[in-house]
C-alpha cells in the first residue's frame, strides 16, 4: 500500500507541463458554462414577461381568445356575439371534469338550437389522452387545447373544471369553480345567457 | 396597529441585514474584529426580529384579524385552531416570511455554533447567510407584504384551501422548508471557503452535519408530500413528476451527490471543484424551486397564486448564478486535486459514478421540468412531459444507482485486489440471485426481478457489513453483539447509520418497484348491498354517512373488504368526500385505505346518487406501499445515527483518515 503513495505526485507534475493548453480549455468549458446560464435566465425573464402580461379578467367583460379544435376548426370567442356561450376549461387528468362531461354534452345537444354555444378547452393536457376523453363522452362541441394556457391565464382559472357563462353582449354572467352535477343548476345558469 | 408595528419590524430587519453583509464583508477583509462581531450581532438580530413579526401574524391569524389582507384571504372563523397556526405558510406572503423565519433561525444557531471556530470564514458566511435573508426581507417589505390591509374590516374570512386543511399539510412543509431553507447553510461556508481561500478540509467537515440535517428534514418532507399526495388526492399514486414535487427533488438530488462527494474530497482530496459546484447547485435550485412555484412561471397543480415576486427572484437568481461563478473562477487555481483516480475498481470510482447517476438524475428532471415551458416560449406549442418519460429516463438510473449503493461499500479506496474482491461479493451476489430466481418463478417478469435483485444485494452487502463490523469487535473486546452495533453507530455513525439510511432508500424502493408493476385497479359503481371483485378482495357497499364537521360535511361511504378465498373480513375501508362551507365547488377526498405490510386496498369515493343508495368508487390494490413509509422512518433514523455529535470520533478523525487512507478500515 505504501507505494501507492509515491504515485501521487506525477500526476500533479504532468498537469503543471500540459498548462497552456488546458488553461485554454479551461476558458472554453467556463464560456460554454456561463452561456447556457444566459440563455436559461433570459429564457425565465422572457417567460415571466409572458405571465406577467395576461390580462386579469376586466370587471364582467370577457377576455377575448381563438382557439383551434382538435378536429382542426378556429373560433374566435368575438364571432359568437349574439349567442350565450358556455366556456369549459377541462383536461382528460381530471377527475371531477369526467363528473360533469356527460352532463354538458346532454345539455349542449338539447340547447344548440337555442342560440347557446358550448366550448370546452382543454388545459395542459396531451393531444391523445384529450381524444380519448373526448370519444369516452362521445362530446360533439367545439373543444381543443388551451395553447399556451393563454385562455386559462386570461381567465385566471383557479382549476379544472371551471365554466364561464357568458351571455350574447360579451359579458361574464357567472363561473363555476369545480364540476356542474345537477341540471337544475345548469339550467338556472343558461338561462342567465339565453340570447 | 399592532400589525403596522409588524411591518416596520420586517423593515428593521431589512436594515439590519443590510449593514450585517457590510460588516462581515469588510470585517472579513480587514479582520476588523468590532466589525465582525457586529455581522455576529445582526444575524441574532434579525433571528429575533424576523420572530417577533412571525408572532405578530400568529396573533393576526389566530385573533381573526379580518383586516389583514392576508388573514382575510387564508382564514375564516370556523376553521380548527391549528389550521389557523398552520395557515401561516397556506399562503404567498405568510410562507415567504416562515420561510423567512426558518433562514434566520437557522443563520442564528450556525452563527452561535461556530462563534468561535472558523475565525478567518465566519464572516463571509454571516454575510451570505443575511444576503439570503435580505432578499426574503425585500419581498416581504415591497412585494408581498404579509401585513397588507383590506379597506375594510370583512366579517369573516375566505377559508383556507380545503386542500390544505389535512395534518399531513401542517407538518409536511414545515419538514420540506426547514430542508429547502437549510440548504443554505452550507453554501454559506462553501462561499465562505471560496471567499477567505480557505479551501482545506476545513470547512468540509463542518458542512457534512449542516448537510446531513436539512437533508434529513427534506428527505422526509418529499415522503411526507407523497404521503399527503396519497391519501389525499386520492389518484391511487404518490408521485406524479409535477413541477411542484420535482421542485423540491431536485435540490434533494443534488444534496444527495453532495453528501456522498464530499466524502472523497475528506479521503482523497479530490473532487474540490465539484463539490463547490454542487453545493451551489443546490442552492440555486432551492431558490429557482421557489421562485418558479410562485411566480406563475411553471404551472402545476398546487402551486400558488401569482404574484409579484417574480422580478425579484429573478434578479436574486441572476446574483446567485453569477456572482458565483465569477468567484469560482476566480478561485479556481486553488482547487486543484490532490489525487487522481487510481482504478475503476476502487471505491472512490464508485462514487464518482454514483456522483455521474444523481447528475444525470437531476439533468433529466430539469430537462423534463422547464423543456415544456421553454418549448412554448419558442415554438408557441405546449408539449406536455408527462411521467413516463420521467419514469423511462429515471427509472433505470436509479436502478444503477442501487446498484452501486450495493457495490461501492464492498470495494476499497484506491483499489480492490482480486481476492478481496472474491471475499467480498460472494455473499450479496448469491442474494441477489436466490431472491432475483425466487421472484422470476413467483413473478415470471423480468423488471421486478432485477430491481428486487438488486435491492437483495445491496442488503446483503450492508448485512455482510453489519457482521464483520460487530466480529471485528467481538473479537477485540467480547461485548455481546447488540453492544457492539451501538458501538458501530457510536464511534463510527457515519459509516453505520449511512448504511441504515440506505436500508431505507431500499425499503422505498421496494414500494416502489411494488407499485409500478404489480398496481391493481377498478372503477366501479355500486348499489347499497352490492359488491366488487378486486385482487384477492371482495368489497362491498353498506350505505352512506353524513357527518356535520366544524366547517364542512363529512360523507362517507361505509364498505367492507373481504378475503375472496376465506371470505374472512379484512377491513372496513370508508373512503370520504368533504364538501366546506366556504369552497363548495371543491370537495377534498379522503381516501379509505387498509394498510397491511403485503397490499393496501385503498378506496376513492368518486360521487354519489340519491343521498348515497349508490355510488362509485375507483379501487385500487396497491402492494407493498407501506414499506416506502417505513423506509422513510428507517431514513431518518439512519440519518440521525450519522449526523449525532460524537466526541469519540472526533477525537479519532484524524486516526481514521490514515487508517482510510491505507485501505484498512
Amino acid at each position: 500500500m505504501t507505494e501507492a503513495t509515491t504515485s501521487d505526485r506525477p500526476p500533479a507534475a504532468g498537469a503543471d507541463r500540459e498548462q497552456p493548453a488546458s488553461k485554454r480549455a479551461v476558458r472554453i468549458w467556463q464560456a460554454v458554462f456561463v452561456l447556457i446560464l444566459v440563455g436559461f435566465v433570459v429564457l425565465l425573464a422572457l417567460r415571466l414577461v409572458q405571465t406577467n402580461q395576461s390580462e386579469q379578467r376586466a370587471a364582467g367583460e370577457a377576455p377575448s381568445f381563438t382557439f383551434t379544435t382538435f378536429q382542426g376548426e378556429t373560433i374566435a370567442l368575438e364571432d359568437l356575439r349574439g349567442q350565450g356561450v358556455v366556456v369549459n376549461f377541462w383536461a382528460s387528468w381530471c377527475n371531477p371534469c369526467r363528473d360533469e362531461a356527460a352532463l354538458l354534452e346532454a345539455a349542449w345537444r338539447r340547447e344548440k338550437e337555442n342560440g347557446i354555444v358550448f366550448i370546452g378547452l382543454d388545459y395542459l393536457d396531451q393531444e391523445p389522452a384529450a381524444k380519448a376523453y373526448l370519444a369516452e363522452f362521445d362530446i360533439t362541441y367545439p373543444s381543443g387545447p388551451d395553447l399556451q394556457s393563454a385562455a386559462a391565464r386570461r381567465y385566471g382559472i383557479k382549476g379544472v373544471p371551471e365554466t364561464f357563462f357568458i351571455d350574447p353582449q360579451g359579458n361574464i354572467q357567472e363561473l363555476v369553480i369545480g364540476p356542474i352535477v345537477s341540471q337544475n343548476r345548469l339550467d338556472e345558469l343558461l338561462d342567465q345567457i339565453r340570447p | 396597529m399592532i400589525f403596522d408595528i409588524g411591518h416596520l419590524i420586517l423593515l428593521a430587519a431589512l436594515v439590519l441585514a443590510a449593514f450585517g453583509i457590510l460588516g462581515g464583508y469588510f470585517g472579513g477583509q480587514q479582520r476588523n474584529t468590532r466589525l465582525i462581531q457586529s455581522s455576529f450581532n445582526a444575524v441574532y438580530a434579525v433571528a429575533a426580529l424576523v420572530l417577533v413579526a412571525t408572532v405578530i401574524l400568529w396573533y393576526g391569524l389566530l385573533s381573526d384579524a379580518f383586516q389583514l389582507s392576508y388573514v382575510w384571504n387564508h382564514s375564516e372563523r370556523a376553521l380548527p385552531t391549528f389550521y389557523k397556526f398552520s395557515a401561516l405558510w397556506g399562503g404567498q406572503a405568510g410562507s415567504l416570511l416562515f420561510w423567512c423565519l426558518l433562514l434566520s433561525g437557522y443563520s442564528a444557531i450556525v452563527a452561535f455554533a461556530n462563534r468561535h471556530r472558523h475565525q478567518v470564514m465566519m464572516p463571509y458566511v454571516n454575510s451570505v447567510l443575511l444576503a439570503t435573508s435580505l432578499f426574503f426581507l425585500t419581498l416581504l417589505v415591497f412585494a408581498a407584504d404579509p401585513f397588507k390591509r383590506v379597506g375594510f374590516v370583512p366579517p369573516d374570512g375566505q377559508g383556507l384551501n380545503p386542500l390544505l386543511q389535512n395534518y399531513w399539510m401542517i407538518i409536511h412543509p414545515v419538514m420540506l422548508y426547514l430542508g429547502y431553507v437549510g440548504m443554505v447553510v452550507p453554501f454559506a461556508f462553501a462561499v465562505g471557503a471560496l471567499m477567505s481561500k480557505r479551501l482545506d478540509n476545513e470547512w468540509v467537515h463542518t458542512v457534512r452535519r449542516w448537510t446531513l440535517i436539512p437533508w434529513m428534514f427534506l428527505s422526509a418532507g418529499i415522503i411526507m408530500g407523497s404521503q399527503w399526495a396519497y391519501m389525499e388526492l386520492g389518484w391511487g399514486g404518490y408521485w406524479a413528476w409535477d413541477p411542484v414535487e420535482n421542485a423540491s427533488f431536485l435540490p434533494w438530488l443534488t444534496g444527495t451527490a453532495f453528501l456522498h462527494s464530499i466524502i472523497i474530497q475528506e479521503q482523497r482530496g479530490i473532487l474540490k471543484v465539484w463539490n463547490v459546484v454542487l453545493i451551489w447547485l443546490t442552492y440555486f435550485l432551492v431558490i429557482l424551486g421557489t421562485f418558479t412555484t410562485r411566480s406563475g412561471v411553471l404551472e402545476s397543480v398546487h402551486s400558488f397564486a401569482r404574484s409579484d415576486v417574480g422580478p425579484y427572484f429573478l434578479g436574486f437568481l441572476v446574483i446567485i448564478l453569477f456572482g458565483f461563478l465569477w468567484l469560482l473562477f476566480d478561485r479556481l487555481p486553488l482547487l486543484r486535486g490532490e489525487h487522481t483516480i487510481d482504478s475503476y475498481s476502487s471505491r472512490e470510482a464508485a462514487f464518482l459514478a454514483n456522483n455521474w447517476l444523481f447528475a444525470g438524475i437531476a439533468f433529466a428532471t430539469l430537462w423534463g421540468t422547464f423543456f415544456p415551458m421553454f418549448s412554448e416560449i419558442l415554438t408557441g406549442e405546449r408539449i406536455s412531459v408527462a411521467a413516463p418519460f420521467f419514469n423511462k429516463v429515471n427509472g433505470p438510473l436509479f436502478l444503477l444507482l442501487l446498484l452501486l449503493m450495493g457495490v461501492a461499500p464492498l470495494l476499497g479506496w484506491r483499489h480492490t485486489s482480486l481476492a478481496a474482491f472474491r471475499k467480498q461479493f460472494t455473499f450479496p451476489t448469491l442474494a441477489a440471485l436466490g431472491v432475483g430466481v425466487f421472484v422470476f418463478v413467483v413473478a415470471r417478469s423480468l423488471y421486478p426481478m432485477i430491481g428486487l435483485a438488486i435491492c437483495a444485494f445491496v442488503v446483503a452487502t450492508i448485512i455482510q457489513e453489519y457482521v464483520r463490523g460487530v466480529q471485528a469487535r467481538r473479537s477485540t473486546t467480547g461485548e455481546n453483539a447488540l453492544v457492539a452495533i451501538g458501538n458501530l453507530w457510536r464511534r463510527n455513525g457515519r459509516r453505520y447509520g449511512g448504511y441504515i439510511v440506505h436500508i431505507g432508500i431500499v425499503l422505498i424502493g421496494v414500494a416502489v418497484i411494488g407499485n409500478e408493476f404489480y398496481q391493481q385497479s377498478l372503477s366501479v359503481t355500486l348499489a347499497t348491498g352490492e359488491s366488487a371483485t378486486v385482487g384477492r378482495y371482495q368489497i362491498v357497499y353498506n350505505g352512506m354517512q353524513t357527518d356535520r364537521q366544524a366547517n364542512l360535511m363529512e360523507f362517507g361511504a361505509q364498505l367492507e373488504a373481504f378475503h375472496l378465498d376465506s371470505g374472512q373480513q379484512v377491513a372496513v375501508v370508508v373512503p370520504k368526500r368533504n364538501i366546506y362551507d366556504k369552497a363548495p365547488d371543491m370537495p377534498t377526498s379522503e381516501v379509505g385505505l387498509h394498510m397491511s405490510p403485503i397490499e393496501d386496498v385503498y378506496v376513492v369515493l368518486n360521487g354519489w346518487d340519491d343521498g348515497g343508495a349508490s355510488a362509485t368508487f375507483t379501487i385500487y390494490i396497491n402492494p407493498l406501499t407501506m414499506w416506502m413509509w417505513v423506509g422513510g422512518i428507517v431514513l431518518v433514523i439512519g440519518t440521525l445515527i450519522a449526523a449525532w455529535p460524537n466526541p469519540v470520533r472526533r477525537r479519532n478523525e484524524s486516526v481514521r483518515a490514515l487508517a482510510y487512507a491505507t485501505g484498512d478500515d
